[in-house]
């Protein structure tokens, strides 16, 4: 059961954002949004806690990588994180990983293929 | 001259800029608000149809378009005690983590810039004074900086009018000003001489060379209103004037997303601010 | 204790700068092991153009965040082909952050970018082609619409087409509608390219 879930989009990409957006509110999500790593950290500080992270990887100022490592230093509910990219070379998988996502998707994401990921994710509860 | 009007389109267009480059996003209530002063620059600048505005507000190599339409978008009042969280913050989160970490007889550093008529430094010591034990066992230095030197003058000065000091509560306005003939209140010399006040141009990086050492700065409604190059100066500037664990304020509606990633974001009961950490 | 009056003499702890800065001193400097040497001698730099390659080879190297900053800082401020030059080579860096960073400050060097912007556009790798296009986001050029439109035109990577419609939606005239609509056809099968494109259409139609 998901609806009512928090969940934070974090993308530079107005279009991108609003994309999941509409995928996510369709499913009963509650959404709010980031353009980069800094506002993303500010918003889980101070308007969280989140139930999820959707994080791209290149935006300015703070990248995916760098806002999922200090995400994982914060003294808040550590929560899961799915992050996104253009690439889909295995290092970046593995990257992602090591910065604390739980999933690595390449964009463009299909909606089936998000929402499978989310409840997947929603329904764990803590992060693993 | 017909009435030009902005369609759901035309907002949305702007509202995603505008979002983009300040961190401010108008909600649909505020449309009324937002079209009227599109409205008004886009008669002033000449352009009969937002396209033409947009496009040459988005691309004009200055950015003054932009900085103009920011100014008009946003609420510039000064006032004693404006967004009085953050001093809250500065005396019950900032200062004590700052002395926790510094040396006996050593000074606390305070700079506010830009000053603008004096408003915020004298907020800043006015409420040290008041709400702050530390001022008794630390030496602190209040500098405020502003690039227009008449409203330096005018903050050296000191005076006020009421509509400016209605925030502070009868209290403090009897301990620390005199009402004038005219309605207006000075702030006491004792106060006038608790800042220095200087004269500073961001943009400009001989200015600034001296100012080292701060423990904490309150940059406060003045980056959002520059470009995206002189933001990353400034806040290269802001950060080689701070020690190392020294803050720096933003106004409320700014952030350090539209500005600078060389600070750590911090989050305090009242407010959030930025740290300079010891080595990055 | 208390505030330090402006009356009183006060001795206030400049942190001294006994270093030389002429160019050859600054060049010394940028290659101190104290990153915050580092970082004075590259931020003054930003008045020497001949520094454009020493700083782009530190950069290289660079760890310290600041530092960082300031010579990205300095070399948008030199700006210039040779400072453009250096850095759309870290374009192609595998650290995320330094990418990122470079395509920020290239956007503050429209006049320099221009030249090579078609060049980036059709560049082999298709990363290089997404960031030529967040580049042109605030590129003021005659022909930028007609390279987007040329792009979703011509391009098969779908998330090239993609960065590229959303350009478009914002600074795009009637000449795009057709190529965006073209675009659905060519990515059937992509749920965002339709999204993206009806979004688009509806922005530069006005609705």
């Amino acid at each position: 059961m998901i609806t009512g879930k928090r969940i934070l989009i974090v993308d530079d990409a107005a279009t991108v954002r609003m994309y999941h957006r509409t995928i996510l509110e369709k499913a009963g999500l509650e959404v709010d949004e980031a353009i980069n790593g800094i506002e993303a950290l500010e918003k889980a500080l101070e308007t969280g806690p989140y139930d999820l992270y959707l994080v791209d990887v290149n935006m300015p100022k703070l990248d995916g990588y760098g806002f999922l490592r200090e995400l994982r230093m914060q003294d808040i509910p550590q929560v899961p994180a799915i992050m996104v990219s253009t690439e889909a070379q295995e290092r970046d998988r593995l990257m992602a990983f090591e910065a604390g996502a739980n999933y690595y998707l390449v964009k463009p994401i299909k909606p089936d293929e998000l929402l499978s990921y989310c409840k997947l994710l929603l329904g764990k509860g803590k992060r693993q | 001259m017909h009435e030009s009007t902005i369609s759901n389109g035309d907002f949305l267009k702007f509202r995603e800029f505008f979002y983009r480059k300040t961190g401010i996003i108008f909600s649909d209530s505020k449309r009324y608000f937002v079209d009227k002063r599109l409205v008004q620059r886009m008669k002033e600048t000449g352009h009969d149809s937002f396209r033409s505005y947009f496009s040459f507000m988005r691309f004009q190599a200055s950015g003054e378009e932009l900085q103009r339409l920011t100014n008009i978008m946003t609420v510039n009042e000064t006032y004693f005690f404006r967004e009085e969280y953050q001093f809250r913050s500065l005396v019950e989160s900032m200062l004590p983590e700052i002395v926790k970490n510094k040396e006996k007889g050593s000074t606390i550093k305070i700079w506010s810039i830009p000053s603008s008529s004096g408003e915020e430094p004298y907020s800043i010591a006015l409420y040290l004074l008041e709400y702050w034990s530390g001022i008794n066992n630390w030496d602190v230095k209040l500098v405020a900086s502003d690039i227009d030197t008449e409203i330096l003058r005018k903050a050296q000065e000191g005076i006020y009018s009421g509509r400016s000091v209605q925030n502070l509560d009868s209290r403090i306005l009897r301990k620390y000003f005199t009402k004038l003939p005219n309605g207006d209140w000075r702030i006491s010399e004792d106060l006038r001489q608790s800042v220095e006040f200087t004269s500073v141009n961001l943009n400009e990086p001989g200015s600034t060379r001296f100012y080292r050492n701060f423990d904490i700065i309150f940059c406060r409604n003045l980056l959002i209103y520059f470009d995206d190059l002189s933001r990353r100066r400034s806040a290269e500037v802001f950060y080689g004037a701070l020690n190392p664990g020294g803050f720096i304020c933003l106004g409320h509606s700014e952030s350090m997303s539209r500005i600078s990633s060389l600070f750590k974001v911090r989050k305090f009961p009242d407010s959030i601010v930025y740290q300079k950490l010891e080595a990055i | 204790m208390g505030f330090i009056k402006n009356k009183e003499k006060h001795e206030i702890q400049y942190k001294k700068r006994k270093n030389e800065r002429n160019l050859a001193g600054l060049l010394e400097q940028l290659k101190d092991k104290d990153p915050e040497t580092r970082c004075w001698a590259a931020r003054d730099l930003a008045s020497y153009p001949e520094s454009v390659s020493s700083l782009a080879s530190v950069l290289a190297e660079e760890t310290h965040l600041n530092v960082r900053e300031a010579i990205l800082t300095s070399l948008t401020l030199i700006g210039g082909s040779e400072a453009v030059s250096e850095l759309v080579k870290f374009l192609r860096s595998d650290d995320a952050s330094i990418r990122n960073d470079v395509i920020e400050v290239m956007k503050s060097m429209p006049d320099a970018v221009a030249p090579i912007m078609s060049d980036l556009l059709t560049d082999a790798d298709s990363d290089v082609r997404i960031f030529a296009i967040d580049i042109l986001e605030s590129l003021r050029h005659p022909h930028v619409e007609k390279w987007l439109i040329d792009v979703i035109l011509d391009d098969n990577h779908v998330n090239v087409c993609a960065n590229a419609v959303n350009l478009l939606g914002e600074i795009g005239t009637d000449d795009a509608l057709a190529p965006l609509k073209s675009l659905k056809e060519k990515f059937k099968s992509e749920p965002y390219i339709k999204f993206a494109v009806d979004m688009a259409v509806n922005k530069i139609q006005g609705n």
